[in-house]
């Protein structure tokens, strides 16, 4: 039996680090890895990141799974009726996110249809570093085949139809905080909008675990009480 | 708690009329389980409460759910925004969400190592053939309602996935053609494709709670084997199932979900193995993701249908691969039943464990020519498992039994 166990537990090891080593044989094959940045989800930063949303983002983008109204509500935001007023202009409460560029100017001026983001954040491998790293990844061709302004080192086969939204290429010394700052600020808030319940899941989840773990202990010990009589043979 | 309940005007009320009384003594307080068994037993009960948890939670998902391919702003579907007013906007909607995305996954964990057990053990041999059987229908019928459900959010993979495996069924001579446009209700996967998978992904279910009662009902007829896999004397041996199993069960229930809301509430994408990264992506019929896969259950079989460059071939493979399943009972023909007994045996099974796992990793990753031979290898181990079992008994040198017999 214990020999069964040891050998178990050796293939469970093997079975293990080859999962484990699957996402790095995937990155290896995907091209760059992303770069890491702090992703926080403080109110500070995510009303930065909202503010970076729509003076940049929402100029060819949308996030239509997130509405004013979601603004004020999810207290990790959470911002006054005025100033969602001052955003909406006279959209309804209830709109989301909606840029002003139509999808068919759109596929005119970048040849393609801008992504919707509320779930950016999500559906691209990376995350929000991948955000970040795209976001701060502009620089000229090495080969000089691809405009500057649509060559990004992140984007998979580097042409890039967003031109460089932050205007990172060019920029001066000084300006790198700051600009690194945007980028993590709004970043942040597509990784939060991604699934704007995740706050309270874990802080919900912390409870259930919590209790969870009571719980098993005193069943454990009434299967114990339960069992005493029962001899092994 | 029983006896006193047992003792009320109602309970004799109602006893008089069902014979309830007898029952529960015959499938409960009386019903005798080997004391023996491991904890590797906790498993039935387990699939059985994750059954429950995934009807109960896809009954209120349905409440919202939008089973609709139409177009909505920014190349969206009305199925996939339901999905995200789910998690969005409804009260715990994202919770309900979670649990039965993450359920699916615990299933097929908690149903797997079921059968793993069975195997070790040896539980599909006689008395228990029917029971095993039995079972295979409803690992079949799970895979089925597991594949249809995964469907209905409508997300890059969902399409994709369906369209990769609707395709197989073209692959089928004479009927093939015919078969994959009953499936999808047209010429390639649309609206009416998502609208009988929902209406599917809910009969499933209901077929299974139906034939999971026909399998605990075998299993009360022919009883539990043991890790030991003897016949047991039932006075000596057994003790009744309440108050015993259902307090070890319970307490299995307690360490079971744990982990499960672990995911739940803390990583219920599982770094993409429960829900991929492609299926937030909407739905487009013009962008083939760059490696479409299936979720890890399912992956398995899809590296033995991928190990053939003949798709007909492969298709057969797959099928045969879950197929042989049913005569297993019927292919070991060694007197012994656990493999605890059974030195070669135990070789086998243990080997063909580490095939399973490794076909899983093969199909879930992108293909390279290593991985194609690696999952060729363990295909070759996967079917030699079972080919190997009819004349194991010629030469296996069993241990002898406890007991003396």
């Amino acid at each position: 039996m214990r020999g069964m166990m040891m050998k178990m537990t050796r293939f469970s090891l093997i079975a293990c680090l080859m999962l484990m080593l699957a996402p790095v044989m995937a990155s290896a094959a995907g091209g760059v890895a992303v770069k890491h940045t702090d992703i926080t989800f403080d109110k500070e930063t995510l009303r930065a990141g909202l503010q970076v949303f729509t003076d940049v983002c929402m100029g060819c983008h949308s996030a239509k799974y997130v509405t004013y109204r979601n603004l004020m509500a999810y207290p990790e935001i959470g911002i006054s009726r005025e100033e969602a007023d001052e955003l909406r202009g006279d959209k309804a409460l209830m709109a989301g996110l909606i840029t002003e560029l139509s999808p068919e100017d759109a596929a005119e001026s970048y040849g393609k249809v801008p992504p919707d983001l509320s779930l950016i954040a999500r559906a691209r491998r990376g995350g929000a570093n991948y955000t970040y790293s795209i976001l701060t990844g502009y620089e000229a061709d090495p080969d000089g085949k691809i405009e500057d302004g649509n060559y990004n080192v992140y984007y998979p086969g580097g042409r890039i139809a967003m031109p460089d939204p932050l205007a990172w290429m060019g920029h001066d010394a000084e300006e790198t905080a700051d600009l690194e700052e945007q980028a993590r600020s709004v970043s942040s808030f597509l990784a939060f909008i991604g699934d704007p319940h995740q706050l309270e899941r874990k802080r919900l989840g912390r409870w259930v675990m919590g209790f969870l773990v009571l719980l098993t202990f005193v069943l454990w010990m009434l299967k114990k009480e339960v069992w005493k009589d029962v001899k092994k043979h | 708690m029983i006896e006193k309940m047992m003792n009320t005007r109602l309970f004799h009320w109602v006893d008089e009329r069902t014979d309830l009384g007898a029952i529960i003594k015959s499938q409960l307080t009386e019903y005798p389980v080997p004391k023996n068994l491991n904890y590797m037993w906790n498993f039935g009960s387990l699939a059985l409460l994750v059954l429950v948890l995934q009807i109960l939670t896809g009954i209120f998902l349905v409440m919202y759910y939008k089973p609709d391919a139409s177009l909505t702003y920014g190349g969206y579907t009305v199925a996939f925004d339901s999905v995200e007013r789910i998690m969005r906007d409804i009260n715990f909607g994202w919770l309900i969400r979670y649990m039965h995305a993450v359920g699916a996954s615990a299933f097929f964990v908690v149903v797997y190592m079921h059968i793993g057990r069975g195997l070790y053990y040896g539980s599909y041999k006689g008395p228990r053939e029917l029971l095993w059987i039995i079972g295979v229908v409803i690992l079949l019928i799970m895979q089925g309602a597991a594949f249809f459900g995964y469907l209905l959010p409508w997300g890059q993979m969902s399409f994709w996935g369906a369209t990769v495996i609707t395709n197989l069924f073209g692959a089928l001579p004479v009927l093939g053609e015919y078969l994959q446009q009953v499936l999808r209700g047209g010429f390639a996967v649309g609206d009416p494709t998502l609208n009988r998978f929902f209406s599917l992904h809910y009969l499933f279910p209901l077929l299974l709670a139906a034939i999971v009662g026909g399998h605990i009902h075998a299993l009360h007829v022919v009883h539990s084997n043991n890790p030991e896999g003897i016949d047991i004397d039932h006075e000596k041996d057994t003790i009744p199932f309440h108050p015993y199993y259902t307090v070890k069960d319970a307490f299995g229930v307690g360490v079971f979900l744990l982990g499960y809301c672990y995911f739940v509430f803390f990583q219920p994408e599982a770094w993409g193995y429960f829900i991929e990264v492609d299926n937030f992506v909407p739905a487009n019929n013009l962008q083939t993701p760059a490696h479409i896969a299936p979720v890890w259950y399912l992956t398995p079989w899809y590296t033995i249908l991928r190990t053939f460059e003949d798709k007909l071939m492969g298709v057969v493979a797959m099928g045969a691969s879950l197929a042989i399943l049913f005569v297993l009972p019927f292919l070991d023909r060694s007197k012994v039943r656990s493999a605890r007994y059974r030195p070669v045996f135990r070789q086998m099974v243990i080997l063909f464990f580490i095939s399973v796992v490794v076909l899983g990793y093969c199909g879930h990753s992108a293909p390279t020519e290593t991985l194609a031979m690696v999952g060729t290898i363990a295909t070759c181990v996967y079917f030699g498992f079972f080919l190997l079992l009819p004349f194991v008994h010629k030469f296996e040198k069993t241990k002898p039994l406890p007991g003396g017999e």
